[in-house]
């Protein structure tokens, strides 16, 4: 019941959040300038493009995002009220986890559709391709941004200030989350891989941050 | 371990340290049923370690506390439904209304839906922050936010309530509402321990104080025995119209132990116990008028409750 209440309280917080808003905006604006901006992206359909873009900047925004609210929320001692009560202590971090990650992907969704509609209408794609392109996106996007989120937690969880933590993000969470692309980029690998290998990563990563945060003084 | 059944709270031999700096140094105590329960001690003296111990926030160090009997170190939810809990600094996410926030916590604390609500409309018309439940909590004054504090921890109803500093940076009005509020839910049954660094703060309305130093229980009891022991004075303080220039005059007096001079006519004498008092200060004017002196002022030196409770918290422990 806590995870249930929690998730849709988090949930409540974040969509409405100044960071959720210039993302609900910003992912579909950046897939309507690249297909204004650039000329030639080598062929790669612009729904693709978009995908990696958007999960990539999107995925570090996130990251960071998390990072700072978990950081003020220890330092504020907003947990304690929480952790009084009879919740299960991880309950909290999976709960930000999941309304964060949910808020982005709608974005995300929002951006690789309208990159879709784009290819559509004026590369003359057919619609199997289009959805193929899309399906290939979403994993993409989902993949990335799962990893990007739990190290964010993670990350936000052990780390003792905004700044450590931001460097972390930048030179942490966004290289591990462009490793599962390496066997997609260098053709051995298929895309479900992609898929199941940032599920791993992304479940290690949250164990993790429950396990400090259960073993965690406040 | 099983706690005594009149007893809410036990503590035994509790013992906190903080990398190398000691804390709490086998701190024993034990909070009746019912009661409301002082804890003060000076600034860094352990009070917010010992509260976040029995709220099960630290969970890292030895000794034991029961509630009801039961032992915090397999904390469940039974006893998480037992204690509610203000922390020093009520601190609530930014973008909850009030309503939101305290939602929130009723339902985790184990209300049901129905009932959330009106506790809600119960516990801040009680406090008086009936207009503000629409309000984000970022926008509110630090006293109407420590009025929501108190309101969340007292909507689940619970037994023991486990309150650090709650009148600290309360306006008078507010502090009076909530020393009220504390003796209602104690005739309500409910158990209050309530920490604070300003003995005035809780001499009003704590029936147990216990006064923390240096990591220990330097005192522990009622308010009424404490004011007594201010009464109990061991010292008193002697002037003469005419100097007295021979200590040992009044220094071989049976019943005192130690005379100090202050000025040529200007005396702290120290009895050797409060019982003496009549008879030395007779002995006292005699010996005086024996020497030719006239008296000017003589009356026994009555601590104030103030410099007990320092006497309490000083570096050489209790008096």
């Amino acid at each position: 019941m806590s995870l249930w209440l929690l998730f849709k309280d988090e949930l409540n917080g974040f969509y409405r959040s100044k960071v959720m808003l210039a993302l609900w905006v910003g992912l579909p604006v950046m897939a309507l300038l690249l297909y204004f901006l650039v000329d030639d992206i080598e062929g790669i359909p612009l729904t693709v493009f978009t995908g990696l873009l958007v999960s990539s900047i999107g995925g570090l925004l996130t990251s960071v995002l998390i990072v700072v609210n978990i950081l003020n929320e220890k330092e504020k001692k907003v947990y304690d009220l929480f952790l009084i009560r009879p919740i299960r202590r991880e309950n909290l971090l999976l709960a930000k986890f999941g309304a964060v990650f949910l808020c982005v992907m709608v974005a995300s969704f929002i951006a690789i559709t309208l990159a879709a509609i784009l290819d559509s209408a004026n590369e003359g794609y057919d619609i199997g391709s289009i959805l193929t392109s899309m399906k290939d996106s979403l994993i993409i996007t989902v993949s990335l941004m799962a990893i990007n989120c739990s190290a964010g937690v993670l990350i936000g969880v052990f780390s003792p200030s905004v700044l450590v933590g931001v460097l972390l993000v930048l030179f942490g969470s966004n290289q591990l989350s462009s490793l599962v692309l390496i066997p997609m980029i260098s053709g051995w690998g298929e895309m479900w891989m992609v898929g199941l290998a940032s599920i791993g990563i992304s479940a290690l990563l949250l164990f993790g941050a429950s396990l400090v945060f259960r073993r965690k003084e406040f | 371990m099983v706690g005594n059944s009149g007893e809410m709270v036990s503590v035994r031999g509790l013992y906190k340290r903080y990398k190398d700096l000691p804390v709490l140094l086998n701190l024993s105590f034990d909070i009746p049923k019912g009661s409301i329960f002082g804890y003060i001690g000076p600034n860094g003296s352990g009070k917010t370690t010992t509260i976040k111990i029995m709220t099960g926030l630290i969970r890292d160090f030895q000794g034991d506390v029961t509630i009801e009997g039961r032992s915090i170190r397999n904390w469940n939810t039974e006893l998480s439904s037992t204690i509610g809990y203000l922390p020093q600094q009520t601190s609530l996410q930014e973008w909850r209304t009030v309503d939101q926030s305290l939602h929130t916590f009723g339902r985790l604390s184990g209300l049901q839906e129905s009932e959330v609500s009106k506790r809600i409309k119960e516990v801040t018309e009680e406090l008086g922050i009936t207009e503000y439940r629409k309000r984000k909590v970022n926008k509110l004054s630090g006293g109407t936010l420590q009025k929501v504090g108190m309101a969340q921890a007292m909507l689940h109803r619970p037994k023991l309530m486990v309150l650090d500093e709650p009148v600290a940076g309360l306006d008078p009005e507010s502090r009076v509402l909530f020393k009220n509020l504390f003796r209602q839910l104690s005739r309500e049954g409910t158990t209050i321990f309530f920490s604070s660094h300003i003995l005035s703060d809780i001499e009003d309305v704590a029936d147990t104080i216990g006064i923390l130093g240096q990591g220990r229980m330097r005192y522990i009891g009622s308010m009424e025995e404490l004011r007594e022991r201010v009464g109990r004075s061991t010292e008193v303080r002697l002037e003469t119209v005419e100097p007295l220039l021979n200590d040992s005059v009044l220094e071989i007096i049976p019943g005192i132990t130690r005379v100090e001079r202050v000025a040529d006519n200007r005396f702290h004498i120290l009895l050797r116990e409060h019982g003496e008092m009549d008879a030395v200060v007779d002995r006292l004017i005699k010996a005086v008028l024996a020497e030719g002196l006239h008296i000017r002022a003589i009356h026994p030196n009555r601590q104030s409750l103030e410099s007990l409770y320092l006497s309490y918290t000083d570096q050489e422990g209790s008096p």
